[in-house]
């Protein structure tokens, strides 16, 4: 039977779940991404090394298969979490390795001679990195984010197979008991996504024209 | 790479105090490194994680036989009959958004955004749900054949625009000057110089779809996942080891062919300034 007020409510909370998810996880990717990008660009190679392997890892396994080695996985050695907290866990980690390498080259896109100029009036390693090196390379890094996030939001979607009540897990749940038209329920889902991505994407042309413009 | 005497964005060439600083704390890292490792090692341990007996069914030349081998085989096949559409309705789609006509360039754009938006798990579940209510029964395969063609379409079909609007302009006016129409320029002139720039994207976005075949799990089409997944719930004692191998085989294929196509790029691009210094010299010299 069609209940217009459950499906929408099914929408509400599920979008919620989504928007929520994604903008956490984020953070926690943000967070991870900036040490590893530090880590990358320090000098000792130690840490570049760890670093590499981390990012290596995750940005070449599928993030289905870390969600479930997380969620399913470790539960057998007696670590209990919710799916919402995996849910946070997987994708952050899983993220933060895109991040890491959007930061680091955001550094590394910085022209050597800036970086010189810098140190020749005499700014200190802190000064060089506060008033030239991080202003340019923020600026760089502001467009491949906004990309790497609406890629998050879509990501969200496989926390579903966690048991995690996304947008998605609604889908799933409104198509298998019928509660309304599969065209109402895809139409709505895909409404919610644009919702979420569509003024990432606006934010992210705008800044990719401002930064073009500042070069 | 980390030579101390080259200077880079963050630090100068180092001198010997600096170089011994240097060593410090790279020794410093080290240990907290190897602690963290070390820590992680006893954690996984005490609950029984490097048990030999674990471990021995979940290297089993019988799993290995009827797990990881099949598994790899269907995830290959789907990857490749995907990466064979995709490229064609990239190569369609991406066309199209630069047509002359209006209308063609409209249908493109709508295509290309519509699936980018969506996440590709509901492109690949909703027709296998839709398809299973009303009855018929198709294979899982076809269901993330053809999610990942038409999402990778859709990303491919981008990539190639954006490798033809990265061609100076110049180049397809010089073509239309000398008389050459829409599809003679973009065959003869466009295209030989865009797919050079676009062809290590291109290759990555392969990757990444052949890592994206997981969500085969979701349809129950018999991939690695799938399969190892089952193997796993099967032999419980060892479920997360299995699944590590699992992960282990996706992560050497697809950090290799990721690997492969960075090398790629890197030939491509040591290659390009000597041929192409000659066309873009003149061109860069009149736009200045």
């Amino acid at each position: 039977m069609p209940n217009p007020e459950l499906v929408f409510k099914m929408f509400a909370s599920g979008f919620w779940n989504t928007l929520w998810l994604s903008v956490a996880s984020f953070a926690v990717a943000l967070v991870l991404g900036a040490i590893l990008a530090m880590m990358q660009v320090s000098p000792a190679p130690p840490a570049k090394w760890a670093a590499q392997a981390y990012t290596a890892f995750f940005r070449n396994t599928p993030l289905l298969v870390i969600l479930i080695l997380f969620g399913f996985g470790l539960p057998k050695l007696q670590l209990q979490l919710d799916p919402w907290q995996w849910a946070l866990i997987g994708l952050g980690m899983y993220t933060s390795a895109f991040v890491g390498e959007t930061l680091r080259s955001g550094i590394n896109s910085i022209s050597l001679g800036q970086a010189e100029a810098a140190r020749s009036i005499g700014l200190t390693f802190g000064q060089s990195l506060r008033h030239v090196i991080l202003p340019q390379a923020f600026r760089t890094v502001i467009p491949p984010l906004g990309t790497l996030y609406t890629a998050l939001v879509k990501n969200t979607a496989l926390t579903l197979v966690l048991g995690f009540q996304e947008l998605a897990a609604k889908t799933e749940l409104m198509i298998n008991q019928d509660m309304a038209s599969v065209w109402i329920v895809v139409g709505g889902i895909i409404a919610c996504y644009l919702i979420i991505n569509l003024p990432t994407s606006w934010f992210i042309s705008r800044a990719e024209k401002r930064a073009a413009f500042a070069r | 790479m980390s030579n101390p005497s080259k200077s880079t964005v963050l630090f100068d060439a180092l001198g010997p105090r600096g170089r011994r600083r240097v060593l410090i704390y790279s020794l410093l890292s080290l240990v907290v490194i190897l602690a963290i490792l070390a820590l992680a090692g006893l954690q996984l341990d005490s609950k029984g994680f490097f048990e030999s007996s674990r471990w021995v069914d979940a290297l089993d030349a019988l799993v290995i036989e009827n797990t990881y081998i099949p598994g790899l085989l269907n995830t290959l096949k789907a990857a490749g009959l995907a990466s064979v559409f995709a490229l064609l309705l990239g190569a369609l789609v991406g066309f199209g958004r630069i047509s002359p006509i209006k209308f063609v360039r409209f249908i493109a754009g709508v295509y290309v955004q519509f699936f980018r938006a969506i996440p590709v798990l509901l492109l690949i579940w909703v027709p296998y749900t839709v398809s299973n209510t009303t009855g018929t029964s198709i294979d899982g395969f076809w269901f993330v054949v053809a999610g990942l063609s038409i999402y990778n379409g859709a990303v491919l079909a981008e990539i190639l625009r954006s490798g033809i609007n990265a061609l100076p302009s110049g180049q397809a006016a010089a073509g239309q000057a000398i008389g050459l129409r829409h599809g003679q320029v973009l065959r003869l002139i466009v295209f030989p110089q865009a797919f050079r720039n676009m062809l290590p994207a291109v290759l990555a976005q392969l990757v990444v779809l052949l890592k994206d075949t997981a969500l085969g799990y979701i349809v129950t089409y018999p991939e690695l996942l799938k399969m190892s997944q089952q193997t796993a719930s099967y032999y419980t004692n060892s479920f997360l080891q299995v699944l590590l191998v699992a992960a282990i085989v996706y992560f050497v294929i697809a950090y290799v062919l990721s690997k492969l196509v960075s090398f790629i790029e890197v030939r491509m691009r040591r290659k390009v300034p000597k041929t192409a210094a000659a066309v873009t010299a003149p061109v860069a010299l009149t736009e200045a």
